[in-house]
């Protein structure tokens, strides 16, 4: 696989090579053009001078000898002719002979005009500029003034400087394709970073960062890539947090059922203490239990799909049912509930998991309320939603552990956990069942005072 | 569908008007009585007749590339072209086509002989001569040398010149035969027979690089070599008068004036390249290729010139009888 740089390398070497070409086209062509123009303009005005030595008549032997004269100081060639036969007089007669001149040319003659030729002459065997002037007396063409110049090629005018010229376009190649080369190098090498960069991400590197050096798109695409990183390490050190204190919770139990088991295996529990420590393993193993179920629950909750189909549930009848479900645990501690619900509240939500909703909150009331005291279950309508308050007299919540009381694990009193039975993970599975229900959760806590709790449910549409 | 048939009768239309036309076309009428001396002109085919007052009193021009022609007698012309496949033959009084004949391409030269009726065709791509009758029916034909040309009768003798050749060929007119080959000098072209001197002359280009500049004599019955007056260069057109021979050089542009003797009586710098020279009433008459004029001589002087068609080649003279 050929990499990116060294495409965009070949594409600017191609380029450069295309232009060094094209140049040396132009250049020849201009050069030819330019030679050729300059030569024939000298020419035609070399031939106009010695166009007006002959005056009339014949062309006579000085006439000749004199261009001739002239031709050995001149760098043009040139020479008068006056044989008929090479001015195509003979033209209606079929010659079996090479002309100097043409039939058309001869025409343009006998009308006073010179004629201009490029190309290759026969006469001559190579390639040439040639003008050809006419000596005319009265309609008569008498001869003409011949001046030819080989028309050489610019390799053949200067093979050295072309050799030179070669030899300089393709050093020019090689320099601009190196500096070419490493140019594309210095901007590549961010993008190389990054790429090493995703490679260690890929072996589970993710404290990997680049650095964000520019701000064009490889810049940017750096500074995304550093915050995805760092989004991926976060998630990475909540789930070894969870993972750890999921490990952690469920250890103390079974360290407990291990430890009592042993000890009674062991016989070292007394028998009057054995139903005692019994109690103790099953209390245990019902709260890993209950633990588990919890766990099971909330990754169940994180697979289910969003839309869950909701149904109008009558609110007044659910917390009934809730405060009978939770009546037997409120009287151990001696706590009233009492219910205070608009009967005619319909809410769109999904019976068995409203239920649980209340059931944890009111659970929590009751777990941490004072013996004696009463949990307020207040039900109403408030701009079209169901605004249930659960309120308690009870121990509340510290100002600074507030904000966290959802998260899973989290404890305010991480000492009493055990004591009071709650796994840390009530509040979690209720603000998880309440986003499926569109629900939202509310907690305000006093320490010492109470908290209260307030849900706000979408009402059934009418 | 309508519009191919549509289509279809137009291109008839067309057709049927092109064919009329083409069938119809005939020239300005040259009447019987009316002398004049007539100029061929080449490069853009045309002919034009000139009175002997120097006007141009009628011009036909063609469009077929011809490239000679000849007076048959009184009344009819004969055109013929090098690259043509016919020759066509014309009324003058009536300006219209009589005959084509189907020729092969190639011919170079057509010559009449009253005596017998008769014209002969050189070609130069057969390298033959034929002998028609003044209806167009080839009587024979006869292979000679390179590219046969100039031609000239006598008695019941035919002289072809063979221009690319060395060799002259006499054949006898009733058949065609060959009877004698006289070497010559090659690029050979224009021809006199003087009776008067039992001598045949005969001017031409040169070969090669080297130009000619004289007319070769030879013995109008042997072929012997009677010796050659000096020219100007390239005396290629030469026309018997009574008491003179006219002789052009194209190359010096030069008309000569000599006794049946050779000896130069006058000559005279005229015209561009011409490349003939013939006697209508008083004038001698140079026509010049390059200048596309025609030179009325008398005197020696320049009477007048008539301006012709581009390529004046050929003059044809019809007057009364000598």
């Amino acid at each position: 696989m050929k990499k990116i740089s060294t495409r965009i390398w070949l594409l600017i070497f191609a380029f450069l090579i295309i232009t060094v070409v094209f140049m040396y086209v132009l250049t020849d062509f201009l050069y030819e053009q330019l030679y050729v123009e300059d030569t024939e303009s000298m020419m035609i005005e070399v031939g106009t001078k010695l166009q007006t030595m002959y005056t009339s008549g014949k062309v006579t032997d000085e006439f000749i000898a004199d261009i001739e004269h002239y031709n050995n100081y001149s760098n043009l060639n040139i020479f008068a002719v006056r044989n008929p036969r090479e001015l195509s007089a003979c033209v209606p007669f079929d010659i079996d002979y090479e002309t100097l001149i043409g039939a058309e040319e001869r025409q343009q003659l006998l009308e006073g005009n010179y004629v201009q030729k490029i190309g290759y002459e026969p006469r001559f065997d190579r390639q040439l500029i040639s003008v050809v002037l006419p000596l005319v007396d009265q309609n008569r063409l008498e001869g003409i003034i011949y001046i030819y110049f080989p028309l050489a090629k610019i390799s053949e005018l200067a093979s050295q400087e072309v050799i030179f010229l070669f030899l300089s376009a393709f050093v020019f190649l090689i320099v601009m394709s190196f500096f070419v080369y490493k140019g594309i190098q210095r901007i590549m090498r961010p993008l190389n970073n990054l790429q090493i960069a995703v490679e260690q991400m890929s072996y589970g590197h993710y404290e990997t960062r680049v650095p964000v050096k520019s701000s064009d798109e490889i810049g940017k695409l750096s500074s995304t890539f550093n915050g995805m990183a760092e989004a991926i390490q976060r998630e990475d050190e909540v789930q070894k947090t969870f993972l750890a204190t999921v490990s952690h919770e469920l250890r103390t139990p079974i360290s407990y059922v291990k430890g009592y088991s042993e000890a009674m295996q062991n016989g070292i529990i007394a028998e009057e203490q054995k139903q005692e420590t019994i109690q103790l393993i099953v209390r245990e193993a019902n709260r890993m239990e209950r633990l588990t179920n919890e766990l099971l629950q909330l990754a169940r909750m994180e697979n289910e799909q969003k839309d869950i189909a909701l149904y109008p549930i009558p609110l007044a009848e659910t917390l009934r049912e809730v405060r009978k479900i939770l009546m037997h645990q409120a009287q151990k501690k001696n706590i009233t509930l009492h219910l205070n619900v608009d009967d005619e509240l319909i809410v769109k939500a999904d019976e068995v998991k409203l239920k649980q909703i209340f059931i944890n909150i009111i659970e929590n009331a009751i777990n941490y309320s004072y013996e004696q005291s009463t949990v307020d279950i207040v039900a109403v309508e408030n701009n079209g939603h169901a605004l249930i308050t659960i309120k308690d007299d009870g121990i509340g919540i510290p100002l600074e552990d507030l904000s966290h009381v959802t998260e899973r694990f989290y404890r305010v009193n991480k000492a009493r956990s055990r004591a009071d039975g709650g796994s840390g993970l009530g509040l979690s599975i209720v603000e998880q069942l309440l986003k499926q229900l569109h629900g939202k959760i509310e907690i305000e806590s006093e320490l010492d005072k109470g908290t209260t709790v307030k849900i706000t449910m979408p009402l059934m549409e009418e | 569908m309508i519009l191919k048939k549509w289509a279809f009768f137009i291109f008839s239309f067309i057709q049927i008007i092109w064919l009329a036309g083409c069938t119809e076309k005939s020239f300005e009428p040259i009447e019987r009585n009316q002398h004049f001396i007539a100029s061929l002109n080449i490069q853009e085919p045309s002919l034009d007749f000139i009175d002997d007052q120097g006007g141009v009193f009628a011009s036909w021009t063609f469009d077929k590339a011809y490239t000679g022609a000849i007076l048959l007698d009184k009344d009819q012309i004969l055109l013929y072209g090098h690259q043509l496949d016919e020759i066509d033959v014309f009324a003058l009084s009536t300006g219209k086509k009589l005959y084509s004949k189907k020729v092969e391409i190639g011919t170079t030269n057509v010559y009449y002989a009253p005596k017998f009726k008769q014209f002969f065709v050189t070609n130069s791509k057969m390298n033959t001569v034929t002998s028609f009758d003044v209806e167009g029916n080839e009587l024979a034909s006869q292979r000679l040398g390179n590219y046969p040309m100039s031609m000239a009768t006598y008695k019941d003798k035919l002289y072809v010149v063979n221009y690319k050749d060395t060799k002259l060929s006499v054949l006898s007119i009733k058949d065609l035969a060959i009877e004698q080959q006289w070497p010559i000098e090659k690029s050979s072209h224009g021809i006199v027979i003087i009776e008067e001197t039992n001598e045949l002359w005969i001017g031409g280009h040169g070969e090669g690089s080297k130009p000619n500049s004289s007319v070769k004599r030879y013995d109008l019955t042997t072929g012997a070599v009677h010796g050659q007056i000096e020219m100007p260069l390239m005396p290629v057109g030469l026309t018997k008068t009574k008491d003179n021979v006219l002789v052009v050089s194209h190359g010096h542009n030069e008309l000569y004036v000599v006794d049946f003797n050779g000896t130069v009586k006058w000559h005279k710098e005229v015209g561009a390249n011409p490349f003939v020279v013939n006697q209508f009433k008083n004038y001698i008459v140079v026509a010049g290729y390059d200048d596309h004029t025609l030179y009325f001589i008398k005197d020696g002087q320049v009477q007048k010139t008539v301006d012709v068609g581009k390529g004046a080649f050929q003059l044809l003279v019809r007057e009364e009888e000598k």
